[in-house]
């Protein structure tokens, strides 16, 4: 039972390290890099990151799914919050839609500018 | 059938999904009739509404029945209620006005419509509801919609303004999103009204933490400053009505946002200080700026900037004459700047360029359109009799009240700059060389002229007679400041 | 309908009218803007009791419209000026473009003038006073001449004028919670002990239209600018307006019962400052603007800068405090009122017949316009402030309050100076246009058409008048000062008090100077009948050369050389360069600002996240 507890904390940490980790590599892209599919692929992984955070704050030790069925009516202190798993399916599809979004207007900016440096697509200043 | 707040966002999704269908099937034309008669139906829902919420206090209505704090309820107060009837009122002109629109029938107009709709939908979301993950759901319906609308035009540089404001937006909503769950994990509860009433329970680092994401988040939306250098490229490349819209309607629902987490939500003191900097700051930055625009659209989203620091300080002083002033400011903005992105639009739209220096003549060769950009000019810098005065004046009042005498100077200072390049475009106008005799000049159709004259008419009337919205303001601004009418309102309608 | 209302109505639809019927045509556009302000007039007159007033809401503020006895001083200007120079205008406009706009923003001047004089409070006041500065920038710029230039100048100036009128006017609200300007008054919001800035912000918002230094450089060009026939309201009615304004601030404040302030002393000392900073002030503006009008050859720019010279003398005036002082500046003000609308009708007059207003271009325009001429001889009389007419009158008054109630010597010596050097300009402009000899392109002059011949006929009249009862003014004037704190100011009919004891019976002097003016008059006129010589400006043979026809010998070059160039020095420095120059400043600065935007998304993605750290980083301190 120790090791399990142990072995569940890890994962937690993990979790948590990984979707900070995602965030900040996604940001690192969008910040630095300077290629146009690299950022909208930055983007995408500040989502991931964001959306795995979410997940993992739903999730409890030794959880089960948010089902009540016959012969587990010990669920609902054990299942896992649904809520945020909600959530998260809709800010995925919302996520999708913006990557769709920023891609068809990285192939309208390269074919206009024959370039996919943001640094070099700078018409509209000041 | 009962009217209710639901048929603002259920309508125009049904119907967004069914334009493509009918177009299709029976007539290319429905396309763009449709948005238009839906958004006609939302201001009659809006005038309905405003009747009844004058006497109910607030109508609030459960979806799919699920009470809440459970379910996503959608709450039509006075305060929210004044903001969706403006915004309907104001998509609905923006339709209208743009149905003829030369420009957008030479690209495709049945995706045009269609998204404007959409957007208008999403920003009465924002407005009306009474969740918050719902209302980050209704931001990015929101700003989606406006990221296409915003590259409609291929010929322009539409596509680096909208991929800016895409880049700018994911931030906010991954900051929103990270704030929402934040929330959830302290309180378990994603209901505005209950996020209110147990906000004092948050850890308070925490709690700033959450208030910092929502602001910043939010703050992207209501064009602040730093957070707002995808605007003037979003103003200037998208469509002219778009502008309108931009002003009118999306950058209203963000600071609608923002003032509900602040005074709703977080009500905290250093917040209302951080909109008065923040207001001020980006006033003064954006109003320089736009003096020395060479290009009329980019200047009018400068000075759209500016306008929403404004609001945003007014709202930042906090006492009920402010937020009435904020508001006016709200409703002013929204009328005044959208007649000057559909005039301005028109008199582009006939110059060589964009530039300002291209319109010089235009005022006798389309004299209507040039005398309601003037109006709309005077009003704006607040020029009395005009609608625009008023609203400077009570946010004025209130200042001078809380004795904020720097304030009020910095805030005429700026207005001092504004009545310069507003003014300097209207004598070009009418008074500029022309350079070619030979242009042919583009009348604007009779739709776009009503929607304008409608436009001009009430910032005359409203300019004359402030009692007209002044009603209104009043109870909104009640209900604003009233937190606990708010959360009772909210958390007593499962009983009923 | 309550008179207040349909005053203003008849106004404003009046403008409304005349902009839709001047499309039809410009006669039509200007009679019906000339019915509407003479009907508005005669209902002033007739209609509208002293001391009654009104009171209505309006978006939650109360305002109120009425009469006093200060109003109606200012009424008398605004109206019957506006009368007859919307009569003159009918046939000055015949001709021109866009006359619907013109007389749609004339008619809304007028209606904003007569909105302050009804006004109560002071957000009415502020509305009129706007309504007024829009429409008139809109009629400066009527011409499209020199719009940036100065159209915008005369905008910024106004709007810094306004908005720190509207400043104070929160700040009152603030601290009395109150917009009534009796309110405000009583509660001693002109104190000036306790409230420095109100009185100050209000004396910066009146001393813009008064054309005061330094907020005087929007004012020649626009007064120039302007179409004559509207340049006779804007210098004869508008500017009085700056000075309803400071005489309503300084007379309460001179006033003002300060035996419940504290630090008597020291607040005592300061009012005393502000006082003698005003005058200084008011004598500068007197001084320079005579002295730019001395090296004009335009005879309505010369007007133009005499006007600011005119006003500044009033200032001086109203800055007195004593009650001799504040009556020779609004006696002033009224004839200047009649004066400058005069004289600018007469350049009118000359710039429709004779096609230009430059005097070295024209001359000897007495023969052909008799009846102009007539009009500036009169006005140059009163302007110069020569006896008997009323010019003479105000600034006796104002010497005599200048030297034994306020002993300020020196500013008397100022303003004796530029009224000396006003006697030049004043003869300059009689000379230049209507003496000496008939120029060749001025052949085919004739005299202007009658209904600009009687409204400047009417101001003659009114002048002479005037000046040989000069109690016909003080009488509203000494009713007037009592409502801006004066009390028991005494006046004769036609009767100068003055402290030595003696009496100045004016009405002998005027008979006689007028029997004596009616015979010179009428000597030239029978000495003209007789034939004589008339002889040309090329008619003559400098050492035997002749000159040429291209030459222009107009004696009116260079009229003033050796005067102006002793006062050169006076001439280096302006005031407009230094606006100019800090406008530069200003707008290199906002283009500064727009540097921000760089135009790439990475850069703006970074500010979000800079100002994201930021905010968490200081988020304990600033949301605690």
């Amino acid at each position: 039972m120790q090791n399990f507890e142990q072995y569940n904390s890890i994962i937690t940490t993990g979790v948590y390290g990984s979707a900070i980790a995602l965030i900040l590599i996604g940001l690192y892209a969008v910040l630095i890099k300077k290629h146009l599919i690299k950022i909208v692929i930055g983007l995408s992984i500040i989502d991931a990151g964001v959306h795995l955070l979410f997940v993992a704050i739903g999730y409890i030790k030794g959880g089960t799914a948010p089902i009540f069925s016959p012969g587990n009516e010990d669920a609902v202190n054990k299942m896992v919050d649904p809520v945020p798993q909600a959530l998260v399916l809709t800010a995925i599809v919302i996520g999708f839609a913006v990557t769709a979004v920023a891609l068809s207007l990285v192939i309208r900016l390269y074919k206009h500018h024959n370039t996919a440096r943001i640094d070099q697509i700078k018409s509209l200043k000041w | 059938m009962v009217i209710s707040p639901v048929h603002y966002i259920a309508v125009p999704l049904l119907a967004a999904f069914t334009i493509p269908l009918l177009s299709k099937y029976i007539h290319k034309e429905l396309a763009r009739i449709v948005p238009g008669i839906v958004l006609l139906y939302s201001v009659f829902v809006s005038i309905v509404l405003m009747m009844q919420v004058s006497e109910v206090g607030v109508i609030s209505e459960k979806i799919a029945g699920w009470s809440a704090p459970w379910g996503i309820n959608l709450m039509f107060t006075p305060f929210s209620g004044f903001l969706a009837s403006l915004m309907s009122v104001v998509g609905f002109l923006i339709w209208l006005y743009s149905y003829n629109f030369k420009k957008i029938e030479q690209s495709q107009s049945q995706k045009y419509h269609i998204l404007q709709m959409m957007m208008v939908t999403g920003a009465i979301g924002i407005v009306l509801t009474g969740d918050i993950f719902n209302l980050f759901v209704f931001m990015e319906i929101t700003a989606i919609t406006a990221y296409s609308l915003t590259s409609f035009y291929r010929e322009r540089d539409g596509a680096e303004a909208g991929f800016k404001y895409l880049l700018i937006g994911s931030f906010a909503s991954v900051m929103i999103l990270l704030a929402v769950m934040i929330l959830y994990t302290q309180l378990g509860t994603l209901n505005m009204a209950e996020i209110a009433q147990n906000a004092h329970l948050i850890p308070t680092p925490l709690r700033a933490t959450i208030l910092v994401l929502f602001l910043v988040g939010f703050g992207i939306e209501a064009e602040m400053f730093p957070l707002n250098g995808w605007a003037p490229d979003a103003y200037s490349q998208s469509p002219g009505p778009i502008g309108a819209a931009f002003a009118g309607i999306v950058v209203k629902a963000g600071v609608y946002a923002l003032i509900r987490v602040i005074f709703t939500l977080f009500d905290i003191h250093g917040a209302y200080d951080f909109l008065i900097y923040g207001g001020l700051i980006t006033m003064i930055i954006a109003e320089t700026a736009a003096v020395a625009q060479t290009n009329l659209k980019r200047m009018l989203a400068y000075s759209s900037i500016g306008q929403m620091g404004f609001v945003l300080i007014a709202f930042g002083i906090g006492t009920k004459t402010a937020i009435i002033g904020a508001l006016f400011l709200m409703f002013n903005h929204a009328v005044i700047k959208s007649l000057l992105f559909m005039s301005g639009s028109y008199l582009t739209y006939n110059s060589l360029n964009k530039k300002i220096s291209a319109l010089a003549g235009l005022g006798k060769k389309l004299p209507i359109v040039s005398l309601l950009f003037g109006l709309g000019a005077f009003a704006i810098v607040g020029l009395p009799p005009f609608s625009g005065f008023w609203s400077k004046l009570y946010v004025l009042t209130a200042a001078a009240d809380q004795n904020m005498l720097l304030l009020i100077m910095a805030i005429l200072a700026v207005s001092i700059i504004e009545i310069i390049y507003y003014f300097r475009v209207v004598s070009t106008l009418y008074y500029g060389k022309q350079e070619d005799e030979e242009i042919k000049v583009q009348k604007p159709s009779i739709n776009a002229m009503v929607s304008m004259l409608i436009l001009g008419a009430t910032i005359i009337v409203v300019g004359v007679y402030p009692d007209i919205i002044t009603h209104f303001l009043n109870n909104a601004a009640d209900m604003l400041l009233d937190k606990a009418s708010y959360i009772q309102a909210v958390l007593t309608q499962n009983i009923n | 309908m309550n008179s207040f209302f349909l005053i203003l109505l008849i106004l404003f639809a009046g403008a409304g009218l005349s902009f839709v019927l001047g499309k039809i045509s410009s006669i039509i556009s200007g009679t019906v803007a000339f019915l509407s302000i003479a009907a508005a007039s005669a209902l002033f007159f007739t209609q509208i009791e002293m001391g009654s007033f009104i009171e209505f809401s309006l978006g939650g503020i109360q305002l109120q419209w009425g009469l006093n006895s200060y109003g109606y001083l200012f009424g008398i200007i605004v109206l019957g000026l506006g009368t007859l120079a919307s009569l003159y205008s009918i046939s000055y406009m015949q001709n021109k473009e866009r006359t619907s706009g013109f007389y749609f923003n004339f008619v809304l001047v007028i209606a904003g003038m007569t909105g302050i004089i009804f006004a109560n409070d002071f957000i009415s006041f502020f509305i009129f006073w706007e309504i007024m500065t829009w429409a008139s920038y809109l009629i400066i710029i009527y011409s499209g001449k020199n719009v940036k230039k100065i159209g915008i100048k005369y905008m910024i100036f106004s709007a810094i004028g306004a908005y720190s009128m509207l400043t104070a006017i929160v700040m009152i609200k603030g601290q009395y919670d109150t917009f009534l300007i009796s309110d405000a008054i009583n509660a001693g919001a002109f104190n000036f002990i306790d409230n420095i800035y109100i009185p100050i912000l209000l004396l910066i918002g009146f001393g813009v239209k008064a054309a005061t230094m330094p907020l005087h450089v929007w004012a020649p060009g626009a007064y120039n600018n302007a179409p004559t026939s509207f340049t006779v309201i804007f210098s004869g009615a508008m500017s009085k307006m700056g000075v309803l304004g400071m005489g309503l601030v300084l007379g309460h404040m001179f006033t003002a019962d300060r035996s419940g302030s504290l630090t008597n002393f020291f607040s005592g000392f300061s009012v005393i400052y502000l006082q003698q900073t005003i005058g200084w002030l008011g004598g500068i503006t007197a001084v320079i603007a005579t002295l730019y009008a001395l090296i004009q050859d335009d005879a309505k720019k010369l007007l133009a800068y005499s006007s600011i010279a005119q006003l500044g003398y009033i200032t001086v005036g109203l800055a007195t405090g004593t009650k001799l002082g504040v009556m020779a500046a609004l006696f002033l003000a009224v004839v200047h009122g009649i004066f400058k609308g005069a004289l600018f009708m007469v350049v009118g007059a000359v710039e429709r017949q004779a096609g230009t207003t430059d005097m070295t271009k024209i001359s000897g325009l007495i023969r052909k316009m008799p009846f102009t001429f007539l009009t500036a001889l009169i006005s140059i009389i009163a302007l110069a402030g020569i006896p008997p007419l009323g010019g003479f009158v105000g600034k006796w008054m104002l010497y005599e309050a200048l030297i034994t109630e306020s002993n300020s010597y020196f500013l008397v010596i100022v303003i004796f100076f530029s009224s000396t050097a006003a006697f030049l300009y004043s003869y300059r402009f009689l000379f230049g246009l209507f003496l000496g000899q008939e120029e060749k392109e001025t052949e085919q002059v004739k005299e202007a058409p009658i209904t600009m011949i009687i409204p400047m006929l009417v101001l003659a009249i009114l002048l002479v008048i005037t000046g040989a009862f000069p109690g016909l003014i003080f009488s509203p004037i000494a009713t007037a000062m009592e409502f801006i704190g004066f009390k028991d100011v005494t006046w004769n009919m036609s009767v100068l008090n003055n402290v030595w004891g003696n009496e100045m019976n004016l009405t002998y002097l005027g008979i006689t100077i007028g029997v004596v003016f009616v015979s010179i008059f009428a000597f030239i006129t029978l000495k003209g009948l007789k034939g004589t010589r008339y002889v040309g400006t090329k008619d003559i043979s400098t050492s035997g050369e002749i000159p040429y026809e291209n030459e222009n010998l107009t004696f009116q070059i260079n009229f003033f050389q050796p005067f102006v160039r002793a006062a050169a020095p006076m001439y280096k420095r302006s005031m407009n360069k230094i606006w100019n120059e800090l406008g530069n400043g200003l707008e290199a600065l906002f283009n500064f600002t727009r540097k921000i935007y760089t135009g790439n998304g990475q850069t703006y993605a970074l500010f979000v996240v800079i100002f994201l750290v930021l905010m968490l980083l200081f988020k304990d301190t600033l949301f605690v």
